[in-house]
């Protein structure tokens, strides 16, 4: 019995990338790489983009597992950051066909139950009662980001709102969560 | 600027991790985050609580040959670069590319003449570029002092010079290190205690002459942290 092949854990998994193990990167990817490519394609929308973030967010992994700082944090909420970020690049360089093209493109966020998807855990709920709280426009900005990568330009158009308005909300929904969120 | 005030720190964070910044404002931030542990805090305030959002997309099977090329460009003499890039917190948040930074340093080992004995072994950092995540300069601190080498051909704007900088671990400010001769090559008899393993080196545009004042007062350029080989 491979003992890897028993250990279901981001953490532990990530921990074993962090000491060299091959076997513990694949194990993780067989494990995370749904997920993660599914994140990247919400944000990317280009399937042969998403593939190439996923690549490139593998090997950033397995380079960098050495500084994942596990009293920060889990090592599934690391594991998204590097997605994100890197889908948040691609983005940048190849640029998005989007809100015209793409009609489902930040539906999530404007679906008056949005959040209702989210999982049932402690943690996932805390945030869905912070989002809550937010005004309507402040927290769908809030999830256009997140979840669709949009940027401050991107959201206004999506919500057909002036520029400075769409910053405004981000920034009060911001510091409405952290009020809501903090310890 | 990074914003003093708590508040406008943690907004700014956030607005980072939403990934709504521009892409000028977001490198001002890695950058920043070497040198100050609040904004990594604020940051991983936000990674941490957002992260259930992230389910709200839909998972998907990624085409199967993309583990074949992880597999593939993994497959390296291993050992140099994981034990260099058994990196600090700040290179957590770091999204750029590693590869040339990684392939640099296995350049180094391969060439560099070994010396068994322990405390002279040497420290390496590869300083990469806070703009294009490339790697622009080799240091490595031996026995004999510090050796700077640069591996780019950027040169810096005009009417304005490199000066290195040095941050020991858990420092805020940093010593200033000399202004890097236009040759692209620097030695250093010895640093300041405090700079050996761990400690981040920096480097930032200045006036001719070197900052005026003893703290960087133009953008950090390159920057990375030395390392055990």
């Amino acid at each position: 019995m491979d003992q890897l092949a028993s250990l279901a854990s981001p953490d532990v998994l990530v921990e074993a990338v962090a000491r060299g193990s091959e076997r513990a990167l694949k194990r993780l990817y067989a494990l995370e790489s749904s997920r993660l490519y599914g994140i990247a394609l919400r944000i990317v929308r280009r399937p042969e983009i998403a593939a190439e973030v996923l690549q490139d967010a593998f090997v950033q992994i397995w380079q960098n597992a050495k500084s994942f700082a596990p009293e920060k944090g889990a090592a599934a909420a690391w594991l998204t950051g590097i997605v994100r970020f890197r889908a948040l690049d691609a983005v940048r360089r190849h640029g998005r066909e989007i809100l015209t093209g793409d009609p489902a493109l930040g539906d999530t966020a404007v679906e008056p139950d949005a959040l209702a998807k989210l999982d049932a855990d402690a943690d996932a709920q805390a945030l869905r009662r912070c989002l809550e709280t937010l005004e309507d426009n402040q927290r769908r900005s809030v999830l256009l980001a997140f979840i669709d990568g949009l940027s401050h330009v991107e959201i206004a158009s999506r919500l057909s709102a002036p520029l400075g308005t769409v910053k405004s909300w981000v920034r009060r929904g911001l510091i409405a969560l952290k009020g809501c969120l903090a310890p | 600027m990074i914003p003093q005030d708590p508040r406008e720190r943690e907004v700014l964070a956030g607005e980072y991790v939403l990934g709504v910044l521009d892409p000028d404002q977001a490198r001002e931030i890695e950058t920043a985050l070497a040198t100050n542990e609040a904004l990594r805090d604020a940051i991983a305030f936000w990674e941490r609580k957002l992260h259930p959002l992230s389910s709200l997309a839909e998972p998907a099977k990624p085409p199967a040959e993309i583990w074949n090329a992880v597999e593939a460009r993994i497959a390296r003499p291993p050992k140099p670069s994981r034990n260099v890039w058994s990196a600090s917190a700040p290179w957590r948040w770091s999204t750029g590319a590693f590869a040339a930074a990684a392939a640099a340093l296995l350049l180094y080992v391969a060439v560099v003449p070994r010396t068994p004995v322990a405390p002279s072994t040497p420290l390496v950092a590869v300083l990469q570029s806070s703009q294009a995540h490339k790697a622009g300069w080799l240091a490595v601190l031996g026995p004999n002092g510090l050796s700077l080498t640069a591996l780019t051909t950027e040169k810096p704007p005009a009417a304005h010079a490199w000066e290195l900088w040095g941050i020991a671990p858990h420092a805020t400010r940093p010593v200033p290190l000399g202004v890097i001769p236009a040759t692209g090559e620097m030695r250093l008899a010895a640093l300041p205690k405090g700079l050996s393993v761990g400690a981040t080196l920096a480097i930032s545009i200045e006036p001719p002459g070197g900052s005026p004042t003893g703290l960087p007062t133009g953008p950090v350029v390159y920057i990375g942290v030395l390392r055990s080989t």
